[in-house]
């Protein structure tokens, strides 16, 4: 086994050995959880560093049969597109354990089974290389998410919210294994699920134009309803507002990321026509994300549904970089996913220690607690200065690169989507601070606040805080790794372009060195 | 090891001492002022001694670079490259030296002024964290890089403005100067993403080269509206400095900013963060077309008449300085919008150079008074000042006279440059209105600024605070001399020699005694007309203001009284604004919120929902399990059928 089946077996293992333990051991159960995340984080560190810069392929790869009559194999590799996400997904779970300590205080053992089953799911589904696998680890960090926030979830509409969440991801779902289904026929007997096979063929024999036109717009729906693609994002605010800490830091980091990932790796190099077709519509419905959603966030009370719909905004600049077909913007998309996830899971982290201590969200309540939480506090101004793309924190890089990515080709679009970034989120951002940090203390709701004094509490929140500092001071550490295996996505993605300037070297040879050197480079 | 390592140094250490204090010295107060101190004293010592080697690099800039971010696609243009470093000329240089110096002279003084304070670690940490920033600023070799510190200058100032967090007019003041500057970054960005696109660069020298040589890549750029791209791309760079600078239009964070501690708005307003836009407008100068710079110039001369006419009225010691910052940076902006072949830069530059020395002066004497008078900053509760604190008094008074621009103080040799690249007839890029109002802020400096000493320091006691006042200990006072010095002396040493050298504009130096009489020598008539008006606003305001015990300008002005009420009342501008942007912003985000809650998650989401179980309803009511209901259906079924093929 190398190191990344490792981080893909240990958090399944453990849950099947947590399965044996008897029910009364609950800090026995976190512990071993803990251990697990904990050894999934660090075997995560190792691989992104020990990962080869600057090489195109597949690196760690690993090959395991699953079901051979149908070729479905568990296939696990990483380039440089996933490495980050299995990296950020470590250290989100590792954090997202820790914080559970304290929040969960009964059915403990079922809890940290469903963490552990919903972590080395995601972490499969990034690693697979097989379109089958990919589809069916996340389904396995899918169907838990349901399962906590019915039974841990919390707050009056904790039932029509797992409704709702269940029926909106599993359309998603579905329609994108549709999707990914027509996908499949489309390649000649004898068929594979691999995903550099596929690309290759089709780039070889690329689908008829009619096909993908069909097969685009159902990934990118199915995939977007899962990334919370306006007007389908009702879901994610009100889940996340619900669901237990962990599973709001899990799903909204890392499980979310699912379909972006699954729009960069399949839906775009696969169907590039249809990607030319279709993602100008995306590039508009990306402000729904970020502007609308962002003003919503300008009217929330409660402190989930705040950071909830900046969640679901900030999802926008990743759209909108995918949408720009450059490898500036795709680049930018990928930082930007990595630094959502890790910024997402910090602040439903800190709003769950909030919650821990306050019992509610409901920020016109709150006020003036920076003297009673100075490590909190700090940790969430932060937070709130990385939502509001502060330079210095991976956010910035990575929506700035989005921006450069896509100013060329959407000028009104990205003008609209600055102003999301620095003036609407900075509005809501600071109000955040304002009502909860900053001001006199709510004379009607006088609490005694404890701030997160041992290392053991305050470990998921620094964790989290300095790898965004880290890739927000040195983005070079990311995009450097994501370059060459972006640029192949996007290569394959404009081929449409250079086929279109084939045709033209018939009429004009003249101008076919340039084309070459397009090629080439 | 290369000699500017020594600029790499002074910039990284203060960033080193605000990491060192939020991690390890938050529980030791004098451990933290030593290295905040320490850190920018020594980077103070640093670029002085790499200024006075290398002669400020005067004979070609140096720079040093490392990548921060380097992306390359296959499709032409499809490129991003951005550095990280220092450019090292004698604007840079000069910057630093009145960074670090003033900020220096601001971190000592801090020490005693914050001295009771339960936030001392996290001051200056703060503190330490601005300063790095705005070295950052000054040290740009490109855009991209300006910007992040922009970005970070404006942080570090929402932390130190909303220092007190717990006062909720301190808390809203930091948020609204980091949203107003967030409007400018806005246009800033924008601006960035423009020259991105045509030149396909970022750095200043490689587009500045590709100017000289191969001329704007915007001017063929077409048009957006009625406007040139690259007028266009000039203005949107200006956002930047409109919002930094505080020049009209979002010229409203920065009285308020007034909320935070007193050192805090001395840093703000003397060497850092409002200098930033004047320093951002003269580093990338060579962007700006003539129409372009025309804007500039008018909003400058503007907002230099609408702040000074403000200050006339405020009763705030902090206030009324905050608008004489204002007005002169107003001075500035117009300066570089009247640049000609650089004489604007130059003076816009010189008076910044100076202002940064006399405004720190002016501040941390307010500063001063404000601790000794049990934090009172109303001037009509003061009084009499003079004779209970002589150290204060009388170096306020030398920064006063700089400010004022009385010759021979450092403020009058600036001014005059700022004046005589305003008047057409000295280098035909003049601009007459300019002028005539750059002449009316002339008086109405003076006006305002005796105003204020005669009602603080003069007259008779107000207030028992005023009356018990003491003067304020060595650790404060000292860097007011100290300050004191370049407010008298700095417009003899030839500061706008260097300047000049560097925008490539002629400074006059003919004679020995060019450096005290320049002035007098080459434009005696805007000299004259400057320090003429100069005494002309002085003696107007003593008069007016002698022994005074309310102001007396609204009744003196008779029927015209109303003017006084807009000046006092700001022109109205805040509540326009909350009234208009903040509602309408406000009224998006409602109907946003309102359509989300209702039509999107209610109507269509609940509604399919609802629908859907409706239609499960209805057809369970149909399956009843009863033989005889589904026979008479089937036979109702088949004579439709029936009646249909009939009928057809």
């Amino acid at each position: 086994m190398n190191n990344l089946t490792l981080i893909i077996a240990i958090p399944f293992l453990a849950a099947l050995g947590m399965l044996f333990l008897p029910r009364r051991e609950k800090d026995l159960a976190q512990q071993v959880a803990m251990l697990a995340t904990g050894a999934t984080a660090l075997l995560a560190i190792a691989l992104f560093v020990k990962f080869e810069t600057g090489l195109p392929g597949f690196q760690f790869e690993s090959k395991i049969p699953f079901a051979k009559a149908l070729g479905i194999w568990f296939h696990f590799g990483v380039d440089g597109v996933n490495v980050g996400l299995i990296l950020m997904g470590a250290i989100v779970g590792f954090a997202a354990t820790c914080v559970s300590f304290d929040e969960i205080r009964d059915r403990q053992k079922e809890f940290y089974i469903l963490l552990l089953v919903m972590i080395g799911g995601i972490l499969g589904s990034f690693a697979s290389m097989d379109i089958f696998m990919f589809f069916f680890f996340h389904e396995f960090a899918l169907v838990p998410t349901f399962i906590m926030i019915g039974v841990w979830g919390r707050g009056v509409d904790k039932n029509y919210a797992t409704f709702k969440i269940t029926l909106y991801l599993v359309v998603g779902s579905m329609i994108s294994l549709a999707g990914l289904i027509a996908l499949y026929l489309q390649a000649p007997e004898p068929r594979t699920f691999n995903m550099v096979e596929l690309a290759q063929i089709f780039r070889d024999n690329p689908i008829a134009f009619g096909q993908q036109n069909l097969i685009f717009p159902l990934l990118m729906f199915g995939f977007g309803i899962l990334v919370s693609l306006w007007p389908f994002h009702t879901w994610a605010p009100l889940g996340y507002g619900s669901a237990p800490t962990a599973t709001a830091m899990m799903h909204a980091g890392v499980i979310k990321k699912f379909g972006l990932y699954g729009l960069i790796r399949i839906a775009v190099p696969m169907c590039p026509e249809g990607a030319q077709n279709w993602l100008p519509l995306l590039a508009f419905l990306c402000l729904g994300n970020i502007l609308y959603c962002g003003f919503v966030a300008m009217k929330q009370k409660d402190l989930n549904l705040l950071i909830g719909n900046s969640s679901v905004a900030h999802m926008g600049f990743v759209f909108l970089g995918i949408a720009s077909l450059t490898l500036i913007g795709v680049t930018g998309a990928v930082l930007v996913m990595v630094a959502h996830g890790l910024l997402a899971a910090l602040t439903f982290g800190l709003s769950g220690y909030l919650y821990g201590q306050t019992r509610t969200l409901d920020m016109d309540r709150m006020g003036g607690y920076l003297n009673q939480l100075p490590f909190i506090g700090a940790a969430m101004v932060m937070a709130m200065m990385a939502g509001c793309g502060l330079p210095g924190f991976a956010n910035f890089a990575g929506e700035a690169m989005v921006f450069f990515g896509a100013w060329k080709a959407y000028p009104f679009v990205t003008t609209l989507a600055v102003w999301g970034a620095l003036v609407i989120g900075a509005v809501y951002m600071l109000r955040a601070i304002r009502n909860i940090l900053h001001g006199e203390e709510n004379a009607d709701n006088k609490v005694s606040l404890n701030d997160a004094a041992d290392w053991r509490k305050r470990a998921p929140f620094a964790l989290l805080l300095a790898t965004l500092l880290v890739f927000g001071f040195a983005p070079r550490l990311l995009t450097s790794k994501i370059q060459p295996s972006a640029k192949a996505i996007v290569d394959a993605a404009n081929g449409i372009e250079t086929r279109l300037v084939e045709v033209a070297q018939l009429d004009a040879p003249a101008k076919g060195g340039e084309t070459d050197l397009n090629d080439v480079e | 090891m290369d000699l500017h390592s020594l600029i790499w140094i002074a910039f990284l250490l203060p960033l080193a001492a605000a990491v060192a204090i939020a991690l390890f010295t938050r529980g030791n107060r004098q451990a933290s002022a030593g290295l905040s101190i320490g850190a920018i004293t020594l980077s103070f010592i640093l670029t002085a001694a790499y200024s006075v080697v290398t002669a400020l690099n005067q004979g070609g800039a140096k720079a040093s670079e490392i990548t921060w971010l380097s992306v390359n696609g296959s499709a032409p243009g499809d490129a991003l490259n951005i550095g990280l470093g220092i450019l090292l000329d004698p604007l840079s240089l000069m910057m630093m030296m009145v960074v670090t110096g003033v900020g220096m002279l601001i971190h000592i003084y801090s020490r005693g002024y914050m001295k009771d304070d339960p936030g001392y670690s996290r001051y200056f940490a703060c503190l330490s964290l601005f300063t790095f920033s705005m070295m950052g600023i000054v040290l740009a070799t490109n855009f991209v890089q300006m910007f992040i510190f922009w970005e970070l200058v404006g942080v570090s100032s929402y932390l130190l403005i909303g220092f007190w967090f717990g006062r909720p007019a301190a808390a809203d003041a930091g948020k609204k100067a980091f949203i107003t500057n967030r409007i400018g970054d806005f246009g800033f960005l924008l601006g960035i993403l423009l020259v991105w696109s045509a030149f396909g660069e970022v750095s200043f020298s490689v587009i500045a080269d590709d100017i000289a040589h191969g001329g704007n890549k915007l001017v063929g750029m077409g048009k957006f509206g009625c406007l040139p791209l690259a007028t266009l791309a000039g203005l949107l760079i200006f956002c930047g400095a409109v919002g930094k600078s505080a020049q009209f239009p979002l010229h409203v964070w920065l009285p308020d900013a007034m909320e935070g501690p007193t050192p805090v708005s001395a840093l703000i307003h003397a060497a850092t963060m409002v200098a930033a836009g004047v320093y951002m407008l003269c580093r990338t100068i060579f962007i700006f077309d003539d129409c372009a710079l025309l804007y500039i110039a008018a909003i400058g001369g503007f907002t230099a008449l609408l702040a000074a006419l403000m200050a006339v009225q405020q009763d705030d010691i902090k206030r009324i300085l905050a608008y004489s910052t204002l007005s002169q940076l107003g001075y500035m902006v117009m300066a570089v919008g009247l640049n000609g072949h650089g004489e604007g830069a130059t003076a816009a530059m010189y008076h910044l150079t100076t202002h940064a020395g006399f405004k720190a002066l002016l501040f941390l004497g307010a500063g001063s008074v404000i601790c000794a008078t049990h934090h009172e900053q109303n001037i009509w509760r003061m009084g009499g000042l003079r004779d209970r604190m002589p150290s204060t008094y009388w170096t306020f008074i030398v920064g006063t006279a700089a400010l004022m621009g009385l010759p021979p103080f450092s403020g009058f040799y600036s001014k005059d440059s700022i004046l005589s690249a305003a008047a057409p007839w000295i280098n035909g890029h003049g601009n007459v209105i300019l002028f005539v109002i750059a002449l009316i802020v002339a008086f109405l400096t003076p006006f305002y600024m005796t105003r204020l000493v005669c009602v603080a320091f003069h007259g008779g006691a107000r207030t028992d605070h005023a009356r018990h006042a003491k003067e304020s200990p060595g650790v404060m006072t000292k860097p007011l001399w100290i300050l004191a010095f370049p407010a008298v002396f700095a417009g003899w040493a030839g500061i706008d020699a260097i300047f000049a050298d560097h925008f490539g504009a002629h400074a006059h130096y003919d004679h020995w005694y060019s450096y005290i009489v320049g002035p007098m020598e080459h434009a005696p008539f805007v000299a004259a007309m400057g320090t003429g008006l100069a005494l002309l606003g002085w003696y107007m305001a003593s008069l007016l203001y002698k022994d005074a015990e309310t102001d007396p300008l609204p009744e003196k002005l008779g029927a015209l009284g109303f003017v006084t009420t807009l000046m006092r009342r700001r022109f109205f501008f805040d509540e326009i604004y909350q009234r208009v942007f903040v509602a309408a912003h406000d009224a998006f985000a409602s109907v946003a919120n309102w359509f989300d809650r209702w039509i999107i998650a209610g109507l269509l989401v609940r509604g399919s929902h609802g629908t859907t179980e409706l239609v499960g309803r209805v057809v369970r009511m149909l399956q009843t399990g009863n033989l005889q209901t589904y026979a008479a259906f089937s036979i109702l079924g088949a004579v439709a059928l029936v009646i249909v093929f009939l009928i057809a």
